[in-house]
């Protein structure tokens, strides 16, 4: 991008905050650190009084990315890092994308599921937290970030994060643990039962699927509804023995596969990093020019149509690599071959230039 | 005489207004009682010899606040750690014996407070986690979780308990100019404490996987590894061909070192010929930290090799 490309985009960005509402919450103890075209994190402890300060700090010195500590520090602007007084922090969680510069519908849609899955079946049912003390985010990239703004979790350090964090990542989940045998009495089997919460719960409702839709898939015995039943009667009270079947531990294995699908890949190191800097809801990220987002909800939420910030004036572009199609503000971006140049809308050249896909044209 | 609340739980708030409104000064009596505190962590004696009889409930508090300002003068991880483990096994000890009403206020005052949901007792998700041990019996990933809660059981609960009490030891405040008899005695303790206690380790970094190196800057840092993580790392040693003195002489830097049960159960494991747990085990023990996919951390060495020669 040369120098005028350059300006061209920190224009656009700043005319962009100064119509932004951006509110970061206890804003006076968060620590910042912002970006340019070097790096994502340029500078760092940096401070603001209120969100006015910041906003106007967004409009006049308008960095590529500004990113917000998830920590709450008595000192945020203090150096070294001990001298900021930890107070405690959000408990985030990043959703990211492993893939090539542009994502494809299913790869947007897989991680907006699991975003999704991971607020109603991991923070709301498994953790109780509620609703209110979620901030869900797009991260104006590929993913998503869930900020947790809960006082109960607020507190917690690094190795008690990741427990919480292998928990919803299923890391080193191996369903034999959930079974065991009495020294006094081998031949019993004690498993998940009617009623288990947590991956002892998803376990055993699936299991008890596979028994009703398709029981030939564990055992080939368990195609006479009579053996079935008894199996599953002998579930319902955790009794896994009540069969002929002798491995049935190891023929649940079947099941066992099964279980990884209801796991979400969220980015450990993010987690458990307590000083974590993380970008601000509603800001502007660099290196696509999208929203950075607060959602209320994730359903039907679409990046490329609901996170475009500049419009569809057009703007004249030259492609510098080839650029698939894509849907891009209600419309379908054709695709473009390297050294086209086209008229684009304006978000989506912007997008381009900032992927380093295009450059401006006259 | 029963031994009073504070007494038992010298850690406590309770306990600590007491020897505030109380005019204790320190005197050789309970500095004696404090080095003795200490040295006996270092046995490993689990707290028995520095029972006093309940009627000496000051000397008791005194000794255990002039142990706490002797380590954070001496700032040496490994006595702080020897001392945490000795203490919070001693309070677990009057836990487990000790009346409903005074377990109920001490899981107040240490932050770990189950409630009774339908018939189960359950623990708050964040407080399990704040305290749970590193065991693999207690990931989270095993339990029992729903609408915030984790099951738990009485016995649980106490080593939760014990685990609380445990990192409260380790942490210490600073303090700037004790009083000469705290430096004095702190001498006189460390006169005491055999000198390859203290000695630092030595082994030579790189050469392991990230979750072997983790294991070991832990132990460098004299923290207390869970039963899979010795496990783990004895395993790895031996199989590195590490020579077994030199094994129980990086183990003896765990604060809860014991001599004899370590050399037996490295001869255990030599013996029987323990392998190393694989990729996946470790990552279900919680203390894969990296993700090599290299399937057993052993494969580290030839595996890098390999990286940096295709490179």
């Amino acid at each position: 991008m040369d120098e005028g490309e350059k300006r061209f985009i920190l224009r656009l960005f700043s005319d962009y905050y100064r119509k932004a509402e951006i509110e970061v919450p206890s804003v006076e103890q968060r620590e910042f650190g912002a970006g340019g075209f070097e790096k994502k994190i340029e500078s760092r402890h940096m401070g603001f009084e209120s969100n006015a300060a910041l906003q106007n700090y967004l409009i006049r010195d308008t960095p590529l990315y500004i990113s917000h500590s998830i920590a709450y520090y008595r000192f945020p602007r203090a150096t070294p890092m001990e001298n900021k007084g930890w107070m405690g922090g959000d408990l985030v969680f990043d959703l990211d994308v492993h893939a090539g510069l542009f994502l494809t519908k299913e790869e947007q849609e897989k991680v907006r599921g699991d975003a999704a899955r991971l607020v109603e079946d991991f923070l709301l049912s498994d953790f109780g937290i509620r609703r209110e003390s979620i901030r869900m985010v797009f991260s104006g990239n590929r993913g998503y970030h869930v900020h947790v703004m809960d006082p109960a979790f607020r507190m917690l350090g690094g190795e008690a994060r990741r427990e919480i964090s292998d928990y919803i990542a299923g890391k080193g989940l191996d369903y034999r643990s959930f079974f065991s045998s009495p020294e006094e009495d081998k031949w019993k089997i004690y498993g998940p039962k009617e009623g288990d919460r947590g991956y002892r719960g998803r376990f055993y409702r699936m299991a008890v699927k596979v028994l009703e839709e398709n029981p030939g898939a564990i055992h080939r015995r368990l195609q006479k509804p009579e053996e079935a039943a008894l199996l599953k009667e002998g579930m319902r009270t955790g009794l896994w023995s009540k069969t002929s079947i002798r491995d049935i531990v190891e023929r649940m294995e079947a099941v066992a596969k099964m279980l990884p699908v209801q796991c979400i890949d969220v980015d450990t190191g993010v987690t458990i990093d307590t000083k974590r800097l993380i970008r601000v809801p509603n800001t502007l990220h660099g290196s696509t020019g999208l929203i950075a987002r607060e959602l209320r909800s994730l359903d039907n939420f679409e990046p490329y149509r609901d996170a475009a910030a500049f419009g569809a004036e057009p703007i004249r572009i030259e492609a510098l690599q080839a650029v698939p199609a894509q849907e891009f503000l209600n419309s379908t971006m054709e695709k473009l071959e390297k050294g086209e140049k086209r008229d684009v809308p304006l978000s989506y050249g912007a997008y381009l230039l900032l992927k380093g896909a295009a450059t401006l044209s006259s | 005489m029963e031994f009073s609340f504070s007494s038992k739980y010298p850690f406590t708030s309770e306990a600590r207004q007491k020897v505030d409104s109380s005019s204790l000064e320190l005197n050789d009596e309970i500095m004696e009682r404090a080095v003795q505190r200490v040295v006996s962590a270092l046995k490993g004696e689990k707290g028995q010899p520095y029972r006093l009889h309940p009627s000496d409930e000051l000397l008791e508090l005194g000794s255990y606040a002039a142990a706490r300002m002797m380590l954070s003068y001496l700032k040496n991880r490994f006595l702080t750690g020897r001392f945490a483990v000795a203490e919070a096994k001693r309070a677990s000890a009057f836990m487990r014996s000790d009346s409903e009403e005074n377990l109920r206020k001490l899981e107040k005052e240490l932050g770990i407070e189950p409630v009774e949901i339908g018939g189960k007792l359950v623990l708050p998700v964040a407080q399990y986690v704040s305290f749970s041990p590193r065991s693999v019996d207690y990931r989270l990933i095993f339990r029992n979780v729903s609408d915030g809660h984790v099951e738990v059981n009485r016995a649980e609960v106490i080593r939760l308990m014990e685990e609380a009490v445990k990192m409260r030891m380790e942490e210490l405040k600073p303090i700037q100019n004790p009083p000469k008899i705290i430096q004095e005695y702190s001498r006189r303790l460390m006169a005491l404490v055999p000198r390859e206690a203290v000695m630092r380790m030595s082994f030579k970094e790189g050469d392991n996987p990230p979750c072997v190196e983790r294991l070991l800057e832990q132990l460098k840092g004299h923290q207390n590894l869970g039963h899979q993580a010795r496990l783990a790392l004895a395993v790895y040693l031996l199989a590195k061909n590490v020579p077994m003195e030199k094994v129980q002489s990086i183990f003896s830097n765990f604060p809860d070192y014991d001599e004899k049960k370590t050399r037996y159960q490295l001869e255990h494991i030599r013996k029987r010929g323990y392998s190393m747990p694989s990729c996946a085990t470790m990552l279900s023990y919680g203390l894969c930290v990296a993700d090599c996919r290299i399937g057993t951390p052993l494969r580290w060495k030839a595996w890098t090799k390999a990286k940096s020669g295709s490179s």
